[in-house]
């Protein structure tokens, strides 16, 4: 079975965004538009970038913009990127240093639990 | 006798899908070079931003512009070169983080404005695994 690109999955009251395969300044709209809705659905949200191979800036800045809504809106925003080598984009966050900027965890379930308790830092 | 390639070229219109077709092109390029993977990491990502940027600007102006691509086999590396014909390129879209990605994933690069109009881009790579240590 092959996962959709961008598959949104809002059980459990929280807003969980997978990101599958490669994604660039052609998919950005799409999952900008899917980040956007999932903050103002008012429900912590998780961008899990567990299955995404590859992403650029263009993807970053959607990414960083869902993070300043869900600062605005107090509401938690954390992304899922697994540790050391288990994640081929966890490059990009740490060429632009942007690592500490997010609140990340290793797995998909801790990722929910900080988004349920309002982590966004 | 395994031949290897020493050049690819490739005029797309500079539109948002092609800049996977762009990508996926040089990537395919630096394997048959059997460059180690963290510097086709590195040329892959750098390319990706150097087309996003013609493509978004090509965008910005409702008009459908060229993406070229060339990429060459030097001795040690391989020297990539990204034109967006017929336009400059102007503010960077998005976050900004496209040319201090360019910059730190490259050995070197160079911004060139076109007597004809438009910008090219020439990015070097080198073949070796030299890990990156300079932030953005």
């Amino acid at each position: 079975v092959t996962e959709e690109p961008i598959v949104v999955d809002g059980h459990g009251g929280v807003a969980v965004i997978r990101v599958h395969g490669e994604h660039d300044v052609a998919t950005a709209p799409a999952l900008r538009a899917v980040v956007q809705d999932a903050i103002a659905g008012a429900t912590p949200v998780v961008v899990d970038l567990s299955g995404a191979t590859f992403i650029d800036s263009s993807v970053l800045s959607v990414l960083l913009s869902g993070l300043r809504r869900s600062r605005e809106a107090d509401r938690g925003y954390v992304l899922v990127l697994p540790a050391e080598d288990g994640a081929p984009v966890r490059r990009i966050f740490e060429v632009t240093g942007l690592i500490p900027v997010f609140a990340i965890r290793p797995s998909a379930a801790d990722a929910a639990t900080a988004a349920t308790a309002g982590t966004n830092t | 006798v395994t031949t290897v390639p020493e050049r690819l070229g490739l005029s797309l219109p500079a539109l948002p899908e092609n800049v996977l077709v762009a990508r996926q092109a040089v990537t395919g390029f630096c394997e048959a070079l059997a460059f180690p993977v963290a510097v086709i990491e590195n040329v892959r990502l750098a390319v990706t931003e150097a087309c996003a940027n013609v493509v978004v600007h090509a965008y910005a102006k409702d008009a459908v512009e060229h993406l070229e691509l060339d990429a060459t086999a030097v001795p040690g590396g391989v020297v990539v070169v990204v034109c967006d014909c017929g336009r400059g390129v102007g503010d960077e879209p998005g976050a900004g983080l496209g040319l201090p990605l360019i910059d730190a994933l490259t050995d070197a690069y160079e911004l060139e404005a076109l007597e004809a109009g438009g910008t090219r881009i020439t990015m070097r790579f080198r073949d070796d695994d030299a890990r990156i240590d300079a932030s953005v």
